[in-house]
């Protein structure tokens, strides 16, 4: 076997493990960056996927309970019958970002200190990089949707989606975490710093999300990567903190 | 204006997926019915409990509703991106239980739904031999290459990990990997052939 060969026999095998997501976060960069050159390891990829696709597929059924269906299908109505009547009331023009975002351009940001964080989280905060804008029309059902393109490393954005008393937490362009590592969302409320229970980690497009429960009286909502089991209180700087408009 | 739910019926996924991102409840509710019980399953097999398994697929399906008009077709199938995003949470969900192992072990006996043949849509067909062959192929897997590729699809374990878990070196697991994997498309070319 020549030197060529040797090589791409070692790659072939790291394929097919970062087809099943098993690769530490640096082998699927390293693989990434390989991929991007070599079309012989990329259709061994292509070639792969259908096996990987497939594995959901031999799964027993199991019948799921009729209350998940209603339960969704009464969401989304309420969703969609709030998207209505905002489009109604709006004219159906795309919305502008809320005053709260826009006074964001002028750098005053009007965020409380938060005890502990406050250096942390006002340099993400206080970045003039911020750019607000809105998703798909500005809004989810009809509530505000914050895109925040900034964030420690640059690139990553997050997004709030409001839903009553709760949020999901969408942040894309993650870069992987160490195994022995989690993401995991605080929540401010003043000075006060709160860990959202889930702990989440980035799929190997560079998503996560993560749903908050309460979102009554949160101003801040903030990332950080911590060990795996998670913190009580963050132990290193945000990836990303979006502020929320009260 | 939604659509009716006898013509959302007749629309292939991709079809659906527009008017999921105009928020259409019609189009959504016949896209959780065509794949809910495979999203479900998945997250049961993968969490083990069925109250997970149904806040992960609840999850799962809010995200679709939420992001469905950032569907790319060119990643491949909906059916594929829904199943991705149900693993990934589910996975997600499994991670943040400590202390709960994955169930180890492929249902290969288990019967998938047990309707009458002619009452299957070709492409529900096609889905059953699809599982079906994978089922034969996992079957005909040595033990070894099935439960690294069950230990990192439905456990969520890194191959280190997996390495550590079995006691063998990191190069023998990624090659039972890679010779599982090649099994399982070996034998669905030959389903396809």
């Amino acid at each position: 076997m020549n030197d060529e060969n040797r090589d791409h026999e070692r790659w072939s095998e790291d394929a097919a493990a970062y087809m099943l997501g098993a690769l530490e976060p640096d082998e699927t960069v390293a693989l990434e960056r390989h991929l991007e050159g070599c079309e012989r390891c990329r259709e061994q990829i292509r070639w792969l996927a259908p096996a990987v696709q497939a594995l959901p597929e031999a799964v027993a059924r199991v019948e799921p309970p009729g209350e998940l269906r209603a339960r969704l299908l009464a969401e989304v109505r309420e969703d969609a019958r709030r998207a209505r009547a905002e489009a109604a009331a709006g004219g159906g023009e795309r919305r502008r970002a809320p005053a709260w975002l826009r006074r964001l351009g002028g750098g005053s940001l009007g965020l409380r200190p938060i005890a502990g964080l406050a250096a942390l989280a006002l340099v993400v905060v206080a970045l003039a990089g911020y750019e607000i804008g809105t998703e798909d029309g500005g809004s989810s059902g009809g509530e505000v949707t914050s895109t925040v393109v900034a964030g420690h490393p640059p690139g990553v954005t997050a997004r709030v989606i409001r839903e009553g008393d709760g949020a999901t937490l969408h942040l894309a362009d993650v870069r992987q975490v160490p195994g022995d590592r989690v993401l995991e969302a605080w929540v401010a409320r003043g000075k006060k710093i709160t860990p959202v229970r889930a702990l989440f980690v980035p799929d190997r497009q560079g998503r996560a999300s993560t749903t908050i429960a309460d979102m009554r009286g949160v101003d801040t909502v903030m990332v950080t990567v911590e060990p795996k089991g998670g913190t009580r209180a963050p132990t290193s700087t945000p990836i990303v903190t979006v502020p929320i408009p009260q | 204006m939604p659509v009716r739910r006898e013509k959302a019926e007749r629309l292939a996924d991709e079809e659906l997926m527009p008017l999921i991102g105009e928020k259409d409840p019609e189009a959504f509710g016949v896209f959780y019915d065509r794949h809910g019980g495979v999203a479900y399953s998945l997250a049961y097999r993968i969490v083990g409990e069925k109250a997970a398994a149904e806040d992960v697929t609840q999850e799962a399906f809010i995200s679709i509703w939420r992001s469905g008009a950032r569907f790319d077709r060119a990643r491949g199938s909906v059916r594929s991106w829904m199943l991705s995003i149900v693993r990934n949470r589910a996975i997600d969900a499994l991670r943040s239980r400590a202390g709960k192992a994955p169930k180890l072990t492929f249902d290969d006996e288990a019967i998938l739904e047990q309707r009458p043949a002619e009452e299957l849509t070709e492409e529900e067909a096609m889905r059953h031999e699809t599982a079906s062959e994978v089922r034969g192929a996992l079957g005909t897997l040595p033990g070894e290459q099935s439960k690294v590729i069950e230990l990192a699809y439905f456990g969520g374990f890194s191959h280190s990990e997996i390495a550590r878990m079995l006691g063998v070196p990191l190069g023998t697991v990624k090659g039972r990997m890679r010779l599982g994997l090649e099994k399982i498309r070996g034998e669905l070319a030959e389903g396809l052939a």
